[in-house]
């Protein structure tokens, strides 16, 4: 039932001080949107606590494009903390927004963003909180319409019954289209049925409810979806890709928090897409093509947001900014404008060759702390099966130019249990750290005085919806135990420290990146039994997990440890990043023989099929620093 | 570019706190001026360590959730700007909850703001039909009784409540009173333990309460200056 649209900050007020960090639901930032005069009303949500969610640059690029439509408002809302939340079922208080403070029931369209599986159960805590019905098919007429996008739709299988529909790929222009359709909709009279078939017609949507589950030989147990009888909807949706990023807002992000949020500054999305094809990784194929904002636009764009916002950090994001081909000219622009500020330019994550350690130089100025390099394999040889490009050479003269420029700490991200390792490849993970740690001494100095250490991070693999490894089992966890105690005791060296992921909370994740519509009853179960904040380490409970899925009849190993055939039909094989499936079979075959893939924006077309598809390009300023 | 405080200039601003914003901490609202600072397009001077930081110094931090008609902040300049144009500036680039209300140049020799302003007055009220006549006479007993003992997260603190606590005398609206507090380097009385330990000695729940910070003082050889002259 659609709830009254009024201001009921009088009613969290009186709670603000009986629960941790009460400017999380405060509101009214600096850059907020003020005029919200709809009269069509949209809330987008991240379903997790404010200062995790306000850093969303995908959430902020759709804000701005759906308050800048005519006749369309648009406020934000995130999942109160457990006090908070609490507190309010304890007052019947239902979730507001924050701009207004209005019930989220009471808005036209309520958006997700999808940003990682874990949050799925503070979907359903957050829906709850805000008196929406949990299933799609259980919303009346008059219900607000629930969609959902970003980086993880490429299997929303499990978590498709609550939506209404779901955007794929990128939402710039979609999101709009997305409300002016429902708003059609409800101006006509529509049925919501109808309105669900309307939005199945926009580009990018995919409408979970208008598809039937099909579970044959050729299917894994989860089945497949094909149109639901007499249904004018795609066999396969494909994503929705914004042909030239120089065509978007480049300063999306113009909320100034007041409190600490995670990410604390100026995000500037200098590229999206990445084309170097790491066969685990899921933005990697799902992002495709690349695209570059052009050096002027960064340039102008930091400019324009620092002076805006006051931030005193600016962060160049993307899937590998120091990939973009004008990298080593924007830090350097930046850099030569902003230092004598007090502003910080930073990147996340730095490229494993040389080029790379002169952009965290470029960046880093004075300071040397850690520096990051994700080798992500211990031996050339997995390197290799996993496409990532590295060779020992590359990081041994990364390492090398890194301790000669200063940096004493290095740390290097791996994962285990990627396909074909074995226990050769986990001793490679100390293997080239020891090699790194001597490079280290061998520049620096010897001693507990030179300060040269190397740690090591070493997640677990979780096989991902549309990469090559999709097909992949994920190693069972008592071997997933087996080789981290193996790590462990080939350390050798008191400056090397070893920290790995959880590989109960990476068996969940598994779980849910694999198992089809049926997954669903999981998680509803696990969300009745307490399930909210599992991507905080403190709250996840594994047991939690194990009981639900007891009680739902599924077990969690078989779900994530079982190989499938490549001959299958996937549960995801009705929506599509547009990458196809020819190329990711071929892709898995390369890497059982361990041959690479090069990167289509330095070497020629790799056929990954999206370009021709989707009728886009890459879209490179400059030219491509290869290696 | 020189970057010697001698050269530089030492505005003092007086800001208001309220409305939905007094409920930010005191590191909120150093972080909040720090971006309107910047936004505000004024000349403002940089520290020289590493962080390279806006040179600007706080009173002292107000509890969450209380309100304010009297925080300052003390910011360096590289030129000297008109103290009006400034607070114009600032003003344009900072939520109004936050407003900048009067500014000054002050010399650079006085000490740190948080150890300068040591007087406060504070508007306490009492929600929830809170017995007022009767916190005023447990206020009056634990005064008599010379020091209070309080818990402060898992800590246990002691404050002396005959130097901390000038005087108390009730609102002229009667919902509440006004608290006239001295801070040192033992400790300032925050109202809200105040009101709890009163609550306590009644042997009641603290009552909900709004507690506004309205002025605050440097005191000297028993009188009390102005942090910033008054126009």
């Amino acid at each position: 039932m659609r709830l009254e649209r009024k201001d009921c900050f009088e009613l969290i007020e009186p709670l603000l001080g009986r629960v941790e960090r009460p400017t999380r639901y405060l509101g009214r930032e600096w850059g907020v949107h003020e005029g919200q005069d709809g009269p069509f009303r949209a809330c987008l949500i991240y379903p997790d606590t404010y200062e995790v969610g306000q850093p969303n640059l995908g959430l902020a690029i759709l804000y701005n494009q759906l308050n800048a439509a005519e006749g369309i408002s648009c406020e934000r809302s995130y999942l109160p903390w457990k006090d908070m939340a609490d507190l309010m079922r304890e007052r019947d208080i239902p979730l507001l927004s924050l701009e207004c403070a209005a019930p989220v029931a009471s808005f036209d369209v309520v958006g997700f963003t999808l940003a990682h599986e874990m949050a799925c159960t503070n979907i359903l805590e957050t829906l709850d909180l805000a008196r929406i019905p949990l299933r799609s098919k259980d919303r009346s007429e008059d219900d607000a319409i629930v969609i959902a996008g970003g980086p993880s739709v490429w299997n929303c299988e499990p978590i498709s019954p609550i939506f209404d529909a779901v955007l794929l790929g990128d939402g710039e222009e979609a999101i709009v289209e997305m409300c002016s359709c429902v708003r059609a909709g409800r101006g006509h009279g529509l049925a919501r049925k109808d309105i669900l078939r309307k939005l199945s017609h926009v580009q990018g949507v995919y409408v979970p409810s208008l598809y039937d589950l099909v579970v044959d030989d050729g299917s894994t147990e989860w089945g497949y979806a094909v149109p639901g009888h007499g249904e004018d909807v795609p066999e396969r949706v494909m994503k929705r890709s914004y042909a030239d990023l120089s065509r978007s807002d480049p300063l999306p992000q113009k909320i100034v928090p007041y409190m600490g949020i995670v990410q604390d500054r100026l995000a500037l999305e200098v590229l999206r897409g990445c084309a170097r094809g790491c066969r685990f990784c899921q933005a990697g194929m799902t992002y495709r093509p690349v695209r570059e904002r052009p050096l002027e636009q960064v340039v102008g764009a930091a400019a324009q947001g620092l002076a805006l916002t006051g931030h005193d950090e600016v962060s160049l994001t993307s899937l590998s900014t120091t990939d973009h081909s004008q990298c080593a000219a924007i830090l350097h622009r930046l850099n030569a404008d902003l230092r004598v500020r007090g502003v910080r330019v930073s990147i996340p994550s730095q490229r494993l060759d040389s080029f790379g350690v002169d952009m965290a130089a470029e960046v880093g100025a004075a300071r040397k702390g850690g520096l990051t390099f994700a080798p992500e394999a211990g031996s050339q040889r997995l390197r290799d099966v996993i496409n990532k490009n590295v060779t020992e050479e590359n990081l041994e003269a990364a390492a090398r130019n890194a301790f000669e420029m200063g940096w004493r700490r290095m740390k290097l991200y791996f994962m285990m249990g990627l396909p074909t390792e074995t226990d050769e490849d986990i001793l490679g993970i100390t293997r080239l750290a020891r090699r790194v740690l001597d490079i280290g001494r061998e520049v620096v100095g010897r001693g507990r005085k030179s300060g040269v250490s190397v740690s090591i991070s070493v997640a677990v693999f979780v096989p991902k919806a549309y990469t090559p490894f999709q097909w992949s089992g994920q190693l069972d966890m008592d071997e997933v135990v087996r080789r981290q105690q193996l790590l462990l005791s080939s350390a050798g060296d008191r400056d090397i420290k070893i920290s790995y992921h959880d590989a109960e909370v990476s068996l969940v994740e598994a779980v849910l990146s694999k198992m089809g519509r049926g997954g669903f009853e999981l998680i509803l179960e696990a969300w009745r039994r307490g399930a909210r904040f599992d991507a905080w380490t403190g709250e996840f409970s594994f047991e939690r997990w194990c009981d639900a899925a007891e009680a739902v009849g599924i077990s969690l190993h078989d779900v994530a440890c079982t190989s499938i055939a490549l001959d299958r039909r996937l549960p995801w094989d009705h929506t599509s990043p547009a990458v196809s499936k020819g190329f990711l079979q071929r892709e898995w075959r390369r890497a059982m023989e361990g041959v690479t893939t090069p990167d289509c924006t330095m070497r020629s077309c790799t056929g990954c099929g999206v370009c021709p598809t989707l009728g886009v390009d890459n879209l490179i300023a400059g030219d491509r620093h290869a290696k | 570019m020189p970057n010697n405080k001698a050269d530089q200039f030492r505005l003092r601003v007086r800001y208001s706190k309220h409305d939905r914003l007094a409920h930010l901490g005191h590191l909120e609202v150093i972080n909040t001026i720090n971006r309107c600072v910047r936004r505000s397009g004024l000349p403002f001077a940089v520290g020289n360590g590493f962080a390279r930081r806006i040179r600007l110094q706080f009173s002292q931090a107000l509890p969450v959730g209380a309100s304010s008609a009297g925080e300052f902040f003390d910011l360096l300049l590289t030129e000297r700007v008109d103290a009006q144009d400034a607070l114009a500036a600032l003003k344009r680039s900072t939520p109004p909850a936050l407003a900048p209300l009067q500014s000054g140049y002050v010399a650079h020799e006085l000490p740190a703001l948080e150890a300068w302003l040591t007087r406060s007055s504070w508007g306490v009220t009492l929600l929830d039909d809170a017995d007022v006549a009767a916190f005023m006479g447990a206020i009056g007993l634990l005064r008599e009784q010379g020091s209070l003992c309080y818990d402060r997260n898992g800590k246990p603190r002691r404050i002396d409540l005959a130097s901390s606590l000038v005087s108390v005398e009730p609102r002229p609206s009667g919902m509440g009173f006004l608290l006239d507090c001295r801070s040192s380097n033992e400790g300032s009385l925050r109202p809200a333990t105040l009101v709890a330990a009163a609550a306590r000695s009644l042997g009641q729940e603290t009552p909900a309460l709004r507690v506004c910070r309205l002025c605050q003082w440097h005191e000297e050889d028993g009188r009390l200056v102005e942090a910033l002259p008054r126009a």
